[in-house]
Parts: C-alpha cells; structure tokens; sequence
C-alpha cells in the first residue's frame, strides 16, 4: 500500500494504521463503539497477507492474541470498556510474560454494561495496570486521525522495544469523528526487531523455552518481579510525550486529553485574542503519564484546569505531578445526550479561574 | 546407567523426577504424549500449551517450547499461535479443571472453529492440585472437599462428558476417550493420542483425547485402590470409545 488521504471513520483510520505497520493478525468480539476496527481488518487483513479472527468472547480475544504474540509476530485487537474489563486477564498476562501486541480501546460511558456513548472513563482502568499484580501497560492517547497514524510506527516500536502490550485509547467521540487523514505507506515496524532470541517457535534453533508467569516466589521469581519494576522506571524516565501551547508566561494551564485536548487549541486561542494568559498541556502518552510537563511549569501558572469526559480521573495523575505547588480545579461530564462540556463552557470556567 | 534417550527418543527429558504425586495417571499420559511427538519427528516445531493444576507440569518433562497459558484459555492460546504459526504443531495438555470448568467455552469454540490443534484433557474427576475439590466431571455421589456429602446431582448437575458434546461438530476430525487403567487400556490411549498429533501433522483439523485417569492423593486413596476405581466406576460412566477418526485422509507432512 502507498501514501494514501483518505476520508475515514478514526476507528478505520486506525485499522488501516495497524495494517500498514505490519499487523498481520487481529481478534476482536463486536462492541460499539469499536467495531469498525474488526470490520475493515476483515476487509484489509488479507491484502497483506493476514486475518481478522473473530472470537466468542473478550477472554478468548486477549487469550488467542497472547498465543499469537508468542510466535513474535505483531497481533492487535479493538474494544470498548466492557470486553476491555474482560481482556485484562490475558492484557497481565502479557506483561508478566513480556509479549508485544497493540490493544485498541474506545472508550463508552460507564460501569457494568455502559453504554455506547462516548466517554473518557477508561483512564484510570488503562493507566493502573487493569488486573492484578504490580503491571503497567503503556497507553498512548491520540486525538485526531492524522495522530492515530503517525504515532502507530511509535506505538508498534515500543511494542516490541519493551515487549509490552501498547494500548491506544480514544474517547468514543473521537474514535467516531470522521475526517481526512493521511495514511502511511506500507512498512512492518516490528521486523526492526529480532525476536528469534524470545519467541516461542520451536526447538530447531533453540533450547527448550518455557513461558512460566506463575512462580514469583523464591530468588528467581523476586528477580523476574525486580526486573519488571525496573523496566517500568525506564520507560517512565523515557517515553513520556504530549502537546504543550503558550505554556511559557501562562497563568493558568488547561490539561485534557483526547478530545477536550484537542479542543485546548481553540479554547487557547480564543482567549489569548482576549489578552487571557492561558495555555495547554495535553498528554499523549496516559502511562507514563507526562509528569515532566507539570514539573516544568514556569512560575507564571497560578491554576490547573483539567477537563475531562468522566468524574476526574486524569486530575488526579495532575495533582500527584504538581504535588500541591499549584491549585488544580477539575470540570468533567460523562453520559446523557451531551456527554462532554462544550467550548462555551471550557472558556466560562477558565475565565471564573482568572477572575478569583 | 542405560542411556533412555535412545530407548525413548529425545522429547521426554528423563533426566528429571516428576512432581507428579505416587501413582497419579499424569506421568503415564505426559509420556504417551512425548513418545507420539517423538515417533511423528515433530519435536523441533511443537509447542506444548499447557492449563493451570497439575496438568501444567507436563511441558517440564519433554524438551519442547511450552506456554504455560492463564487458566482454562490454553485452546484460545492455541487458536491464536496456530494462526500466525501455522507450520507448528501446537497441542494443549490440561485436567478436567481447567479443560471443562473455567475453560468450557474456549474448549468448544476452539474445537467447533476445525483448526488443526491437539488437545489432551486429563480426567481424574477432582481439582487436584488445590486440594481435592468436586470438578464438573466428579462423579454422582463422589465425596470430595468441596461436596462433603457427596455430588448432588439435583444442584450440581451430572458429570460432564465433554467429547461427547464435540460429536456433532464437523471440525472435530479425531475424538476418544481413553483410559490408563490397565496395559492394555494405557496400549490404546498410545494409539489414539498418537491419532490425534497425526491428525494436527496432516492439517485434517481439531482433535481430542480425553483420558480417564487415577488421582490417588486428591481422591485419598490408595494407588491400587484409585487404579481399580479408574477400571470401574469411572470407565462406567465415562466410556473409553473412539467417537470419530477421519484421520485415514491425507499423507503425514
């Protein structure tokens, strides 16, 4: 496949990124608002040599793509909250066995069944490792087709360089806009790595592998706990990333991501063309979550708005990064027929901010 | 000290005592599957997925890649490997509690989905490493820990037969039940285990051996006396039978 624009749902749009950096294999279960993942991999798969396996559960999503992941070759999956509740099974388990997939959450609004509505309330499940046991995933946040794809050959490398599952997450809102994107040409990120010295494929031209999660006891197992710890303060350290504007004499700082990040352009803009001194921080990487952003806040900002589709969940990994230096003030709305505050309403509470 | 690997060929690792418990059917089943990869010359390219429980010892013993799946997901694992691998031979080993308990519904859809993987399931009727607690296989009025008074069958339901809810599906290319509990009976589940990599290696599609087995520690009985249980009351009700072999097609590749 060449270079390509193309007018695309951004669940297509990141269908079409997973295939074009070298997914071959996804398993998936029908869910709204993530279905049109599965559906265009059933489409696009074949034409580069792969499948879309359809599964009877979530469990046995996360369960094939874990055994598929074995082989060293990169698998993805698509859902939304309720089947991503039952993937996290095989999601620890993939951490503790250090396999490389992309899992694909969009996010609805919710606890127990939810609903199809877009939502942001999938934060804390995605940023707190989601099962049991000390884990991380790395979850990556785009807000914008154009971002779903060129941060895919990232996601795909982190993938790999870690040999982690990578979660992408989008609010249902975003995951369903419609909009023009320009979609890369085809190339295979994960055969930049050699996972013949790992992968599970037999003893032709290895000795005996055995992919043993359950033995955390004894010298060995405190080590096999030890090194994931230390693999996780590495990719701390390293791989945080997001948007900042107009951060550098702001006197307040608004801090959203995926769509109410994306709005943060306009809402800046807007009000520096009043003479307000604001400014945004919106991360892209969830976890690790950009902390280095809010430690490097000049002396300017006075406050911290966070907007969030949820009852606040982000806000909290903001007041951990400022630690009390800066009053952090939360706005969030999830659920009913407008799931989420308006521009309008972003700007009416920054200006209440500025004006105590 | 005679050198076993020429005797038993180069997939079971002999050099290892088992942990399997005094007299438990595992070792015997463990083997028969080493020596049916061994005999098919597919060691290099198989991977043993295997369950949660006692069953999840078996890779220990042969010189195979292994996957220690989450519990009850060993066919789901298989699915997925198959798929991006479909040059390997990938088998799941596991008990009844992992096999038909949490892991009914990857089981089935995995058999009803015709791919070619092998699947063992070892049937002692009762969790055997947590204890001795009542499986879906424990048979009506089995005292276990966890049914004191024996199987209700009026709220806990009737043993499981588990090939027998494969019959009808076309996928499924090799489906027995086997038994240990005598030569003989262990000369057959050889057969049919071998069958059922053979199967795998000539791409037909799903196969499955259950094989009814002894499981004198979380029974609390004797070795003999399990192993006369194992030749009556549970070979009663779960019938040694080869249900379906459609294995006479195609060449070994």
């Amino acid at each position: 496949m060449t270079q390509e624009t193309l007018f695309l749902k951004n669940t297509e749009t990141f269908a079409e990124s997973l295939a074009r950096c070298g997914v071959k294999y996804h398993f998936a279960y029908p869910i709204t608002p993530a279905t049109d993942v599965m559906k265009r991999m059933a489409v696009i798969l074949p034409q580069y040599g792969g499948q879309m396996m359809q599964m009877e559960s979530e469990l046995a999503v996360s369960s094939a793509l874990a055994g598929a992941a074995c082989t060293g070759k990169l698998a993805a999956t698509s859902s939304s909250g309720p089947g991503l509740t039952l993937m996290h099974e095989a999601i620890g388990f993939m951490c503790a066995a250090e396999l490389p997939c992309i899992v694909f959450d969009s996010m609805r609004v919710g606890p127990g069944d939810g609903d199809i509505l877009g939502a942001q309330s999938d934060y804390y499940v995605v940023t707190r490792g989601g099962g049991h046991g000390d884990y991380h995933t790395i979850v990556l946040a785009p807000s914008s087709g154009q971002e779903i794809a060129d941060i895919m050959p990232h996601g795909v490398r982190l993938a790999y360089k870690y040999r982690a599952p990578v979660l992408f997450v989008l609010d249902g809102v975003s995951a369903q806009t419609t909009e023009s994107t320009t979609l890369p040409a085809y190339n295979d990120y994960s055969a930049e790595f050699d996972t013949s010295e790992w992968a599970f494929t037999g003893t032709k031209d290895h000795a005996k592998r055995a992919l043993i999660t359950g033995s955390y006891t004894h010298q060995d197992g405190y080590e096999m706990n030890e090194m994931l710890r230390a693999k996780y303060e590495v990719i701390r350290n390293n791989e945080q990333m997001w948007e900042q504007e107009q951060v550098e004499d702001a006197e307040l700082v608004v801090a959203a991501f995926g769509i109410h990040g994306r709005m943060c352009r306009d809402m800046v803009a807007k009000m520096r063309a009043e003479g307000r001194k604001v400014g945004f921080i919106r991360p892209i990487t969830l976890w690790p979550f950009p902390d280095n952003a809010f430690e490097a806040l000049p002396e300017s900002v006075k406050n911290i708005l966070v907007v969030e589709m949820n009852h606040g969940q982000m806000v909290d990994d903001v007041r951990l990064a400022v630690n009390g230096r800066v009053p952090v003030h939360f706005m969030g709305k999830t659920g009913g027929d407008q799931p989420m505050h308006t521009l309008a309403e972003m700007i009416t509470e920054a200006n209440r901010i500025l004006g105590e | 000290m005679e050198n076993l690997s020429s005797k038993y060929g180069k997939t079971l690792n002999l050099d290892k005592l088992t942990s399997y418990c005094p007299g438990c059917g595992h070792g015997i089943v463990t083997r028969l599957v080493g020596e049916a990869i061994e005999e098919l010359g597919v060691m290099e390219r198989t991977i043993a997925v295997v369950g949660i429980g006692c069953g999840g010892f078996s890779h220990h013993y042969m010189d195979i890649d292994a996957i220690e799946a989450t519990h009850g997901r060993s066919p789901s694992f298989a699915v997925g490997y198959k798929l991006a691998m479909p040059e390997n031979i990938v088998f799941t080993y596991a008990g009844d509690g992992d096999t038909c308990a949490i892991g009914l519904g990857d089981l089935m859809h995995a058999a009803n989905k015709g791919m070619p993987i092998t699947t063992i399931m070892v049937n002692n009727t009762v969790f055997g490493m947590t204890g001795g607690q009542m499986s879906p296989t424990t048979l009506e009025g089995q005292v276990t820990a966890t049914s004191v008074k024996g199987r209700d069958i009026s709220s806990q339901g009737y043993p499981l037969l588990v090939p027998e809810m494969m019959q009808s599906m076309a996928g499924v290319k090799y489906l027995a039940r086997e038994s240990v509990d005598s030569p003989k009976a262990i000369r057959k589940a050889k057969k049919s285990i071998r069958k059922a990599f053979e199967c795998q290696v000539k791409g037909l599609g799903y196969a499955f051996v259950e094989v009814i087995v002894p499981c004198p520690t979380g029974l609390k009985m004797r070795v003999k006396d399990s192993y006369e249980r194992c030749a009556n009351e549970m070979t009663d009700y779960f019938k040694p039978q080869v249900f379906k072999d459609e294995t006479e097609q195609g060449d070994v590749a």
